[in-house]
């Protein structure tokens, strides 16, 4: 849901082996597939389990104009708060945050936000698969802002798997469907004006 | 002036990350020799090279050092095949004296400053060999950009017969981008009749690609003073041919900003900002960091009541604005040192809101002028 100008920034936040680089590159992925320009940009560090972890993520219409290093962004999905707290200080008041309720208390987030929440990370325990509570957050805030097909995301999904991970590729595609199936069931609130 | 190497618009967007992009796009130049040694943020383009270049008939290899993979290079190119090699600043230190025997007995390559800051631009400009020789820079502002300069640069060495530099950085090595990749459409470049391939042997006539340009009895050559007076005027020649650069609201700004590279983009972000909030400031970009758009800055700088400039190191491109600016008392720098905790990027003076921040300070300033 992008006009020909605007462009979508998103922040992908949480710890090392949550899968946030995966996450975010599978939507970037995704995006410029349905032939729409696409950044990803990669947080510099010494990346380690457990330790930060950070994507961003910007889509447009037309070639980009959006920094690698945001000014700020319209959107974040936060998987683990440890860091960052419940909202990452760059999203801009009135922004959708999608969190992981399991981890982060919404009631954190404020009333300057549109918040969903959903326990991504007790979903995919039900599930059988607790390393895809990624894929069902990223499953979520697709079906929440519809930047690209829930068939483009299982499509770039299964494009990124090396091939000695492809056994993970129907988990992966369960965590988008449960994800995107838990959205419907979400009610955003409001956000308050600032 | 754009730097841009024409690319055909239909080929698709790809999601890739700076290293790949920049390797293909080097090998759809035809480069065909690739040597380097690991070091980050570089590392990511050797891997590349190692794993596409077989598969177009070409040669990477792993050298045991930077002085190794240079000097490899500079084997391959004689033979007349497009050659690149790499590093970060602190790897490109080593190759110095190779570059400026390449620079002297004029072997076209190309280096790929993989930078992890600023701080190389004196390196790349001002070089660190000995000899009248100067290096070819661009700059790109991001991924995009660098894959047009890095089809540019292989032609420019060719056309130059010279040892020519892309500078890029850790956003522009990491960051995946859109974008589309297909052979470079550029003028066609006369057959490499220097080139030792091997073919003059035992004639009589062979061929060589000397530093001292001391030739042999049947053919004495130009010897030193000939051949180096030979290379310093094309050096000047390059210098007056190949300066590029771009700009916005110069004309018409109290304030000019100036920056290269990652920075340029920041830059440009920002000053567009602040224009949309009524503040009275432009941009402008070297795109080549040698030569030096020096005459354009002076034109640019004519009605500019304050000229900022931001980099991302402790003041080195600030020499060639001092040196070119229309009046030296309007500039001002606003850039600094900025290194990331891990030593292999860019600190948090990279960042929109504190350069808008920056701007605004300085335009808070009683101007000279």
């Amino acid at each position: 849901m992008l006009d020909s100008t605007s462009e979508h920034e998103l922040l992908i936040l949480g710890i090392g082996g949550q899968g946030i680089q995966l996450i975010g590159k599978t939507l970037a992925q995704a995006a410029t597939a349905s032939g729409r320009h696409a950044m990803l940009a990669a947080e510099y560090g010494g990346e380690m389990r457990g330790g930060p972890s950070q994507a961003t993520v910007v889509i447009g219409e037309r070639p980009l104009r959006s920094l690698p290093i945001l000014a700020s962004a319209g959107s974040a999905i936060v998987m683990h708060d440890r860091f960052c707290g419940a909202v990452p200080e760059r999203l801009r008041p009135g922004g959708l945050l999608v969190v992981n309720t399991s981890i982060v208390d919404p009631a954190a987030a404020g009333e300057s936000y549109r918040v969903g929440g959903l326990p991504a990370t007790d979903i995919a325990r039900e599930l059988g698969k607790p390393q895809t509570a990624g894929f069902i957050m990223l499953g979520a805030f697709n079906a929440l802002t519809g930047l690209v097909t829930h068939e483009q995301l299982v499509e770039a999904m299964r494009s990124l798997l090396p091939p000695y991970r492809i056994e993970h590729a129907d988990s992966n595609a369960a965590a988008l469907l449960a994800g995107s199936d838990a959205a419907r069931e979400l009610e955003l609130s409001a956000a308050v004006a600032a | 002036m754009s730097a841009s190497a024409p690319v055909a618009e239909m080929a698709p967007l790809e999601l890739l990350e700076g290293s790949t992009a920049i390797a293909r796009a080097a090998i759809l130049s035809n480069c065909r020799f690739f040597a380097g040694y690991p070091m980050s943020p570089f590392t990511g383009l050797l891997e590349n090279m190692a794993k596409l270049m077989p598969a177009a008939g070409g040669v990477c290899i792993n050298a045991e050092s930077e002085i190794e993979g240079v000097n490899m290079v500079i084997g391959a190119a004689s033979t007349g095949a497009r050659a690149a090699t790499g590093s970060c600043g602190q790897g490109i230190a080593l190759m110095q004296e190779a570059v400026a025997e390449a620079a002297l007995n004029e072997t076209p390559l190309v280096i790929f400053n993989m930078a992890r800051n600023q701080q190389d631009y004196f390196q790349c400009t001002r070089g660190g060999g000995w000899g009248d020789y100067r290096t070819l820079t661009l700059a790109p502002k991001d991924v995009p950009e660098a894959v047009e300069h890095t089809q540019l640069l292989f032609h420019l060495a060719d056309k130059y017969r010279a040892p020519v530099i892309l500078y890029g950085d850790p956003l522009i090595a990491q960051t995946r981008v859109g974008v589309r990749l297909a052979a470079p459409d550029l003028e066609p470049l006369p057959a490499k009749d220097w080139a030792l391939d091997g073919t003059m042997g035992g004639t009589g006539k062979s061929r060589q690609v000397w530093t001292w340009a001391m030739g042999k009895v049947t053919d004495p050559g130009l010897g030193p003073d000939g051949h180096w007076r030979a290379v310093a005027d094309k050096f000047e020649m390059i210098a007056a041919a190949e300066q590029r650069w771009e700009s916005a609201y110069e004309q018409e700004a109290e304030t000019l900003v100036i920056a290269f590279g990652s920075a340029a983009k920041f830059t440009e972000y920002v000053v567009d900002q602040l224009r949309a909030e009524g503040h009275s400031v432009g941009w402008f970009r070297p795109i080549t960091l040698w030569p030096f758009p020096g005459a354009a800055l002076a034109e640019a700088t004519r009605s500019s009541r304050r000229v900022l400039v931001y980099e991302l190191n402790a003041g080195q491109m600030l020499d060639d604005v001092r040196q070119f600016v229309h009046d030296r008392d309007t500039v001002r720098f606003i850039g600094g040192v900025s290194i990331h905790e891990s030593g292999l990027s860019y600190g948090p003076l990279l960042d929109a809101p504190v350069l808008r921040d920056r701007i605004l300070a300085a335009m808070a300033q009683p101007t000279e002028r």
